[in-house]
């Protein structure tokens, strides 16, 4: 028999038998289309994380210092940080470590009132240097960044974001208009894009970018960072420069084990790879489920296969009878499981994958068809119908055709 | 065409005491002969049905079909001596059910290694009278069409040699006689037919006739063919 005779009979014998046919499938269907559904979902959603992160973080190849020992939570303010990490510092990592290019200093502080003429916000108000834009990669979409001119100048300039441009200024045009923050006058020299959503689903518009020294000396009058971002010169050595950064800092803040460090590095590479590859418990337990519901279907698979075997004695008799040999009929048997298996998973890599761009959609997450999880379904179908399918088809194959065809 | 020489069959009970189906059988067919092999049940022709019919083996002696010592072939080399040398016509017929007359009569060629010819089925459905039932359904054709589906099917990878298992035992009077009626003119177009059966009047249609009693082959005698056509 040739493969696409055997194929041919295979198929005609499944449609020949619908209703059996259905309820064999249906087990897969199930399991595979759980199991694309649960994985594209993830894809996108971890996708989704990422961009956000990247949103918030700006660039992969930067490490972030800032200062006090523990894992505070959220970014740091003016209210909650050591005033241990200062301009110096900042200055020792630029020059002296060696994995740094170059280095932003940031002193920031949240809900900061800023007011124009009778209309009032909360911004967190940033003081940067002038390379903040290049390291966060922000853009300026209207007017001019903030320049080393401003820095040495102690300009009261600001950058502000979209949020803060859309709340002060609505369709007024802000750039040259002077505006209050904290009761000191700015005069405002740029607007940012807007940089949308970050992780936690905040808006990262809200912000106004000054020049640090000025932040330093005429707003907030305090002589130490909230946090340094540090450019590498490569970004695949994001542990060496935590390494470097650790071993100046605590140089410099005459730090001695086992005393603790009082400053804190992230890694936004080494960060974001812990999030994404975490995935949750829900959805962990859901792909267990999913994938015992895919077992089940190949036990289906297997028992209505078994019991078609005793109802087709006579065919398999009747095969034997005109030269089908024990492997002819095995080969047929197996390609019938694997054909049902294959038909079974692909339904349910449609429903799956239709189901999934359905819910991205109303998401609003980015579609995620994950060519990997559909050949890896493609693959777990034909094996289930394989190994679900080997018994069934041993026992045709031992299908004594003598007895089969007295019957 | 068949030589038999010293065939014995012993099967096992299920206690394990063994029970002798055939005891040293011995003898030959020519090519073109119409045989029939009678005798009380359990006397063993079932037994010699299926070796001579290459389903089962011998457990002694040799069995020489066409030349070849097939007594000996492993499953598969038997399996294609059955594809390409012996048609089988069994007493129940054994039509696959949801399955047209055609596509009963084309299974055979599905192992012979051929393309499927759709025409070649035909033309054998048209030669045992059953043109205008191609399309119809086993369960849909009387047992006496079900029959002549049954012998076209064993026609179609042009069979040497016919082996029927009481073709006409499930059938009323008239088609069996039409039955016995297209395995006569099958014998006159030169096919070699082994027939078991234990109706005299069917064993008639033969012109030679072998008697099996407890396992042993007791008479082979030549008769006169009294229902042969003209």
């Amino acid at each position: 028999m040739t493969s696409n005779q055997a194929f041919a009979l295979a198929l005609r014998t499944l449609s020949r038998n619908r209703l059996r046919t259905f309820f064999m499938m249906l087990g897969l269907t199930v399991g595979i289309g759980s199991l694309t559904a649960l994985s594209s979902v993830g894809e996108s959603t971890k996708q989704e994380t990422m961009r956000r992160f990247k949103r918030m973080v700006g660039t992969f190849d930067t490490v972030i210092v800032r200062p006090g020992a523990g894992r505070t939570r959220g970014m740091p303010s003016l209210t909650t940080v050591e005033p241990s990490l200062k301009f110096d510092d900042a200055q020792a990592m630029a020059t002296e470590v060696p994995s740094v290019r170059r280095v932003a200093e940031v002193q920031n502080a949240f809900d900061i009132d800023v007011k124009y003429r009778d209309k009032t916000a909360s911004p967190s108000v940033f003081g940067v240097s002038s390379n903040w834009t290049d390291l966060r990669d922000d853009e300026v979409a209207q007017g001019s960044e903030i320049t080393d001119a401003d820095i040495q100048g102690l300009a009261r300039v600001a950058v502000i974001g979209a949020d803060v441009k859309a709340n002060l200024f609505g369709d007024e045009d802000p750039i040259g208009k002077t505006f209050r923050i904290a009761d000191v006058p700015f005069q405002i020299q740029g607007v940012l894009a807007s940089r949308g959503a970050g992780p936690g689903g905040g808006s990262l518009d809200n912000l106004v970018l000054i020049p640090v020294t000025t932040a330093s000396k005429r707003l907030f009058n305090r002589d130490f960072l909230t946090m340094v971002i540090a450019q590498l010169k490569d970004p695949e050595q994001g542990d060496r420069a935590v390494e470097e950064i650790t071993a100046l800092l605590r140089e410099r803040h005459h730090i001695v084990p086992p005393a603790q460090d009082d400053f804190t590095i992230t890694n936004p590479r080494a960060a974001m790879a812990r999030v994404t590859e975490v995935g949750s418990t829900l959805s962990k337990v859901l792909t267990g489920v999913a994938a015992m519901a895919t077992v089940i279907g190949g036990v289906v698979i297997m028992s209505l296969m078994l019991i078609a075997v005793s109802e087709r004695r006579t065919e398999i008799g009747v095969r034997r009878s005109v030269g089908a040999s024990r492997t002819d009929i095995m080969i047929q048997f197996l390609l019938e499981a694997v054909t049902v298996s294959a038909l079974g998973g692909i339904a349910g890599i449609a429903i799956g994958a239709g189901g999934t761009t359905v819910a991205t959609m109303i998401q609003q997450l980015p579609p995620a068809i994950v060519w990997s999880a559909i050949g890896s379904a493609v693959l777990l179908s034909l094996a289930i119908g394989l190994v679900f399918g080997l018994q069934p088809a041993w026992k045709a194959s031992n299908v004594d055709p003598i007895k089969a065809l007295r019957s | 065409m068949i030589e038999m020489s010293h065939v014995s069959k012993t099967y096992e009970r299920r206690d394990g005491t063994p029970v002798a189906a055939l005891r040293d059988v011995s003898f030959s067919i020519g090519a073109g002969e119409f045989v029939t092999v009678r005798g009380p049940s359990g006397s063993g022709k079932s037994s010699l049905l299926n070796i001579l019919g290459c389903l089962d083996t011998p457990s002694e002696g040799t069995y020489l079909l066409a030349g070849e010592d097939v007594s000996r072939y492993s499953d598969k080399e038997r399996s294609s001596v059955r594809c390409r040398r012996i048609g089988f016509v069994f007493q129940s017929f054994n039509l696959l059910p949801r399955t047209t007359a055609l596509e009963n009569v084309e299974i055979p060629m599905v192992y012979s290694g051929d393309r499927v010819d759709r025409a070649k089925a035909s033309a054998i459905l048209r030669r045992v009278g059953l043109a205008e039932r191609a399309g119809h359904f086993a369960t849909e054709l009387s047992g006496g069409e079900q029959q002549r589906v049954a012998i076209a099917r064993a026609l179609m990878n042009d069979p040497p040699l016919l082996l029927a298992d009481e073709p006409t035992g499930n059938l009323d009077s008239v088609a069996g006689a039409s039955i016995m009626q297209l395995l006569s003119d099958l014998h006159q177009e030169g096919r070699t037919i082994v027939l078991v059966t234990h109706d005299e009047q069917v064993a008639s249609h033969a012109s030679r006739e072998l008697l099996l009693r407890d396992g042993m082959l007791v008479s082979d005698r030549q008769q006169a063919l009294i229902h042969a056509t003209p």
